[in-house]
């Protein structure tokens, strides 16, 4: 169940018989076990047909197309999962009410700097000294009730964002330079980190949204059709630390990509094919690590965290009980 | 809670909607309501909400799943104003399968539902049978002044219930391991 599978060949993708068959520009053809899974990642160039399409459709499992210049491009969505028009009732009525709206906003926030500090906590114990960066994230996240509207908001995550970033620089491997965020396109080898670990954590938000009868449209924190399922990108905010950047210090500071890794293409630095499948399959990895949720009672992957991310949204909305966003407990 | 209809009587105003139809009231009580009433107030909240709960990763919502092959061709499914469903059995008795021992008393409330139902509106008096697909063991139920009052009871609090806006907080319960919503309530 809930297995994500990544194509980086270029080819063409097509159904055979009751599997999905992938058939390579050299000819080679290999089978996706698709049953089990709950998306595919492609990241080669890859056509395919209306037959395809519809087979993934019946099968309910969504397709997330990885472009070039920010990665992600876009997703083809099965139709199946659930609808609810009460659910998108209260989920619009709660987005039209400026407090109802900012207070969820601000949990996303709350959520993301709280797991940003845990980061930088990780490597300011681990012989680095990040105490300024520490304080001022809790001095932004002890604020963030004085937010009046949304934008507000954005802008102190954003001044939380530009704290954390600034620690990277120390805490990467000689030979990699951050020298804060740029994207579209990824000045460089970390931006590019970045924007590839962020979209694995945006489509997987889709596919976890998509459970759950949610609009994945209408969002809180983001404007509603910044992206298509802008709801995704709220969500993904909290997640991006425990999920994307542990990976990308991890890949970095063990060897495991280099410059190598990466290529020019007009102004912008891309993961090659080999980097990206060794980026992938780590992160894969981590949606796997599995945790002791204290309330469920029981282990809990990664991925099913993002999963329970939803159901709490959901029930906020339906129930009016408080929505705690995630922040990381271990 | 609605304040228009609580004025009344939820056990007056099923009567009086189920004898005269022209009372048209939303509020109809199925015996599954009864069962799950008895079974987690909550639970019954979010059915009555229609809020699902992604099916293909949970158990199947509790009771559905009984096995009752056994007692086919000895009953007979009788609909009654479209509001209530019952077994009848060869003897006119009317029966429920409980799903499992651990859920006797939300089978048994359905049961006497239904008998109260039978007496009440359509004015037959019947006996109940409890049966359990596995046990051989079947239980007699019978319409007593205290079940009268069980159901009446539970006739309003399924009313408090599903006319509330908010559902009841979840409380840790023996039925929660195997519930559909685990995971939505236990979430946090
Ligand atoms: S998980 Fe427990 S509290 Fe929640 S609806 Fe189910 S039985 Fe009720």
């Amino acid at each position: 169940m809930n297995d994500n599978y990544h194509v980086f060949s270029d080819g063409r993708l097509e159904r055979h018989n009751d599997t999905v068959r992938l058939v390579t520009d050299e000819g080679e053809k290999k089978y996706l076990p698709i049953e089990n899974a709950e998306a595919l990642f492609l990241h080669g160039q890859i056509d395919y047909n209306t037959r395809l399409m519809s087979f993934l459709n019946d099968e309910g499992v969504a397709a997330h197309v990885f472009g070039w210049n920010d990665y992600y491009a876009g997703s083809i969505v099965p139709e199946r999962g659930q609808t609810s028009g009460r659910t998108l009732v209260e989920q619009v009525r709660s987005y039209d009410d400026p407090d109802s709206r900012l207070s969820i906003a601000r949990a996303f926030v709350a959520g993301s700097i709280h797991n940003m500090r845990a980061n930088v906590s990780y490597y300011h114990n681990r012989d680095h000294d990040f105490e300024s960066v520490i304080d001022e994230l809790e001095r932004i996240g002890d604020g963030l009730d004085e937010a009046g509207d949304v934008s507000e908001l954005m802008g102190m995550e954003a001044g939380a964002r530009r704290a954390y970033y600034s620690t990277f620089d120390a805490i990467l491997p000689e030979g990699f330079v951050f020298g804060g965020r740029q994207y579209n396109p990824p000045s460089n080898e970390v931006n590019s980190l970045i924007s590839f670990g962020n979209s694995l954590v945006y489509a997987n938000c889709v596919s976890a949204i998509r459970a759950t009868a949610l609009d994945p449209a209408v969002s809180f924190l983001h404007e509603p059709g910044e992206r298509r399922y802008s709801l995704a990108l709220d969500i993904a905010e909290p997640f991006k630390p425990v999920l994307a950047d542990r990976v990308i210090f991890r890949l970095l500071n063990r060897g495991q990509l280099t410059t190598d890794s990466f290529e020019e293409d007009l102004n912008a630095c891309l993961l090659t094919e080999t980097g990206r499948k060794t980026f992938s399959k780590a992160f894969e990895e981590t949606l796997d690590r599995t945790v002791e949720h204290p309330r469920l009672d029981r282990k809990v992957s990664y991925q099913y965290l993002l999963r329970i991310e939803a159901y709490k949204l959901k029930k906020h909305l339906l129930t009016g009980e408080p929505y705690e966003p995630f922040e990381r407990w271990w | 809670m609605s304040t228009e209809t609580s004025s009344i009587d939820p056990v007056e105003k099923l009567l009086a909607t189920a004898r005269d139809e022209a009372l048209d009231d939303e509020f109809h009580v199925t015996g599954v309501m009864m069962q799950y009433y008895e079974v987690c107030e909550r639970e019954l909240w979010f059915v009555s909400r229609h809020l699902e709960i992604d099916r293909d990763n949970v158990a199947v919502v509790r009771g559905t799943r009984v096995d009752d092959s056994a007692y086919e061709g000895k009953r007979r499914n009788v609909s009654i104003d479209g509001t209530i469903a019952i077994d009848v059995l060869e003897d006119g008795r009317v029966m429920e399968v409980k799903p499992s021992s651990s859920l006797v008393d939300p089978a048994k409330l359905q049961l006497c539902y239904y008998l109260w139902y039978l007496d009440r509106v359509v004015g037959v008096e019947r006996e109940g049978v409890l049966a359990h697909p596995t046990e051989r063991r079947q239980e007699t139920v019978e319409l007593t002044d205290e079940r009268v009052e069980w159901v009446e009871e539970s006739i309003r609090g399924v009313h408090r219930v599903v006319t509330s806006d908010t559902p009841p907080p979840a409380e840790e319960k023996p039925f929660c391991e195997s519930c559909a919503y685990h995971d939505f309530c236990w979430s946090c």
